[in-house]
């Protein structure tokens, strides 16, 4: 007797379907879970909306980044931006890399180091401009690696300060109380930049973002993420 | 007697040797912080910038070779 429905899938696979069946399937069903988000399309439309996109790569600013990812990241989890400090922040040790750049140059030309022999003039430039190299990549990579990320369940702040020291601290959006933004001084004004304060119930109480681009933006999307969560936790939606 | 002048000579190459050595660990030291980094934090120039971290340790050691053959 064949007590199974045809289109029951589950039962009817190992006889039916051939292989190429089975991985369409499975196709799909990947298919479901990825698009599964837990955001309010509408919601997240409006975050979107407010944030704008990234224009290149290397932003300070990069909205739903493809590529961008950190270790903790959940599967699920959606990384609404990804800020780094203003470029503008790195300025300063740019023209310090350049004036080191032609600092032989000029003791050259100055004729400092003329009384040295040569061996040692030679050694010594080498080892000035891989020390310039070193500086010039240590800054870079503090900068490149220093982010605040916004996803749809929390905020992440990753630090490397000076390459030997690593700090993580998170906060579920739903442990967020209060958030402020400070822009102070003419920079900050005129390049559109500041500081994000976040204060948490957390055992982490204070996230601070420093000299990120458009801080109102960020106090704007949190907000809005803030009050989505109230309204699952009124709803009994809460992950 | 003592060759001052040589003393000094082979003074200056001791220091100048250690520290191209003390700086070939600092290169391995960006190398590892650098991998610990790109592994933290998934990005489009990560590539990049472990290869750069690995240039600076081969140029490293390499200082630290014509040090040691030169003087």
């Amino acid at each position: 007797m064949d007590t199974v429905a045809p289109d029951d899938q589950i039962s009817g696979l190992p006889n039916m379907a051939k292989n190429g069946e089975v991985k369409n399937i499975k196709k799909e069903e990947r298919k479901v879970v990825k698009s599964k988000s837990p955001v309010d399309p509408e919601l997240r439309q409006k975050v979107y909306n407010i944030l704008g996109k990234t224009k290149h790569p290397l932003s300070s600013f990069l909205v739903r980044p493809h590529v961008f990812t950190f270790q903790e990241k959940d599967e699920e989890e959606e990384i609404l931006v990804a800020l780094r400090p203003h470029w503008i922040t790195n300025v300063g040790w740019i023209l310090i890399t350049i004036a080191m750049v032609l600092g032989p140059t000029l003791i050259k030309s100055l004729a400092l180091i003329n009384g040295l022999p040569a061996k040692y003039q030679i050694l010594g430039e080498l080892f000035w401009y891989l020390t310039t190299f070193a500086f010039a990549f240590e800054k870079f990579l503090s900068w490149y690696f220093d982010v605040y990320i916004i996803t749809d369940e929390r905020v992440v702040d990753i630090d490397f300060n000076n390459l030997l020291n690593k700090k993580y601290s998170e906060a579920k959006l739903s442990m967020i109380q209060d958030v402020t933004s400070k822009q102070i001084g003419m920079g900050q004004t005129m390049f559109n930049y500041g500081q994000v304060l976040i204060q948490t119930a957390a055992e982490i109480n204070e996230l601070r973002f420093d000299n990120i681009p458009n801080p109102d933006k960020i106090v704007k999307v949190l907000q809005l993420m803030r009050e989505e969560e109230d309204i699952e936790a009124i709803e009994g939606r809460v992950k | 007697m003592f060759d001052v002048g040589n003393i000094l000579l082979v003074v200056e190459k001791v220091i100048a040797i250690l520290g191209t050595i003390i700086y070939l660990i600092f290169a391995l030291v960006i190398v590892k912080q650098v991998t610990t980094m790109t592994h933290q934090v998934k990005d489009k120039f990560n590539g990049v910038l472990i290869a750069f971290s690995y240039l600076h340790l081969l140029f490293s050691l390499l200082l630290a070779l014509l040090a040691w053959i030169l003087l």
